[in-house]
């Protein structure tokens, strides 16, 4: 029974992974609306798939509430904000002042903050990158960082002098010979080894859907 | 059918045929990884964390399973279901988050069916799997309590990341605990090269299943992989000769 449940999903994920990507390299009609529709639901289903996640999320913190685990009184206070917003969001719509007013000074100054504590933390993690990791890499790395930095930014003073001009055709023959090279490098790796994960997937060697 | 079609569909042709070429000889002509330090401490330090009844977080990152960014979560899957088998009897087995609702979904299944296989269906808990938060700053604003309250001693992120990334490699840190990162964005990776003390650079995100022996899949697709790679960069220099000496394609 086993196997054979296994081997219904299996062909299943084989089938339709096919059909979708058969439907990008030939273009039949028929092809064509079939990987449409197939992405249809595919959206569809993601979406729903959203509303388990959220119940799941709702579910982790209540949870932790109901057992007083460390941390608990960040649970109790998403799980409050959670409701608000989805009540409110739910009863009035999206567009609703009080929703807007929680997501404009909620929601948006927080991941700003998040985004300025990354320069922050990059800054940091370049200094901690010199005491854990002293080899050549690291070293390069660093260095061609701070040669791209300081060839970028406008300098206090001499902003027109031939230093900092030097500076700046130092940066662009870095990040436009050196870098785009080794970054177009890393993407046909990376691109490689996306097909080969997919492909691992449609020989239902890999199946993330269990068993 | 386009040439670029023709092509594409011959290149994926000759790459599920390679594959499974190389399945077939991995008897006579086996694998042989170049060695990555990150991977063989991370097997070091699962078996420490079980031992010590700490717990491994593995993050499939913030990316969507119908996005094109998707890739990396999927490989992040395949080591899921290896590490899951491997703390099935731990205090505190693994525990797995994403950003996405279908994701999370697919995590709860590998979690599950790793389970099964490890004779442990019992001790599958349906929150090991987790939906964090659905957009990419609020996940990484979860991270560290999680990272504290679940005690968490190894810290993998293999999934899509973008800039956010940093961060939650960096929260990993400054816990001083294992931290394990990679993803399929370029600019992304330098930034976790910064932050994380186990950076995977390139490809090596994808290849964590073979490194970990997730299967014989895993390892024969990498052999596949450099084939492919290695016609690619011929096709890429033949194209410059050509152009180079003016004979247009």
């Amino acid at each position: 029974m086993k196997i054979g449940t296994y081997m219904i999903w299996a062909a299943v994920a084989i089938g339709t992974g096919l059909l979708v990507l058969l439907g990008y390299f030939i273009e039949l009609q028929v092809l064509l609306g079939l990987r449409l529709l197939l992405l249809q639901w595919a959206v569809l289903l993601a979406a729903a798939a959203l509303l388990v996640g959220l119940f799941n999320l709702l579910s982790v913190h209540w949870s932790k509430v109901s057992l007083q685990e460390v941390g608990w009184p960040y649970s109790a206070i998403l799980i409050l904000f959670f409701l608000v917003t989805l009540v409110l969001g739910l009863i009035f719509g999206p567009d609703y002042e009080v929703v807007r007013l929680l997501f404009n000074y909620v929601q948006l100054p927080v991941e700003a903050s998040l985004t300025a504590l990354l320069a922050v933390a990059l800054t940091l993690a370049g200094f901690r990158l010199v005491s854990r990791r002293r080899d050549l890499v690291s070293v390069i790395f660093l260095g061609s960082a701070l040669l791209v930095l300081i060839g970028t930014g406008p300098w206090p003073v001499a902003s027109d002098s031939f230093i900092a001009q030097g500076f700046g055709d130092l940066r662009a023959w870095i990040s436009q010979v050196w870098a785009a090279g080794g970054a177009r490098g890393v993407l046909l790796g990376v691109a490689l080894g996306a097909v080969t994960t997919g492909l691992r997937i449609l020989l239902a060697a890999d199946r993330p859907y269990g068993d | 059918m386009t040439v670029e079609g023709l092509v594409g569909i011959t290149l994926l042709v000759v790459f599920v045929i390679l594959i499974l070429l190389f399945a077939g000889l991995r008897d006579r002509w086996p694998v042989v990884l170049r060695p990555i330090e990150s991977f063989r401490l991370l097997g070091q330090r699962i078996e420490r964390a079980v031992e010590a009844g700490q717990r491994v977080h593995l993050s499939l990152g913030t990316g969507s399973v119908i996005g094109s960014d998707s890739a990396p979560a999927l490989a992040g899957l395949a080591v899921l279901g290896k590490v899951a088998r491997e703390t099935s009897m731990s205090d505190r087995p693994v525990v797995v988050t994403a950003g996405d609702g279908a994701m999370t979904l697919l995590a709860q299944d590998t979690l599950r069916a790793a389970y099964n296989e490890a004779g442990a269906k019992d001790r599958y808990r349906a929150t090991s799997g987790r939906l964090l938060a659905p957009t990419p700053f609020s996940y990484i604003a979860g991270l560290p309590v999680l990272l504290a309250s679940e005690d968490v001693s190894v810290h993998m992120l293999i999934g899509s990341f973008g800039a956010e990334g940093a961060l939650g490699a960096d929260f990993g840190e400054r816990n001083r605990i294992f931290v394990l990162a990679g993803t399929d964005d370029v600019q992304s990776q330098a930034l976790l090269f910064a932050t994380a003390d186990h950076p995977l650079i390139g490809e090596e995100v994808f290849a964590s299943g073979a490194y970990l022996n997730v299967g014989h899949l895993h390892r024969s697709s990498i052999r596949a992989q450099d084939v492919v790679r290695l016609l690619v960069v011929v096709a890429i220099l033949i194209g410059t000769l050509l152009r180079t000496l003016g004979v247009g394609l």
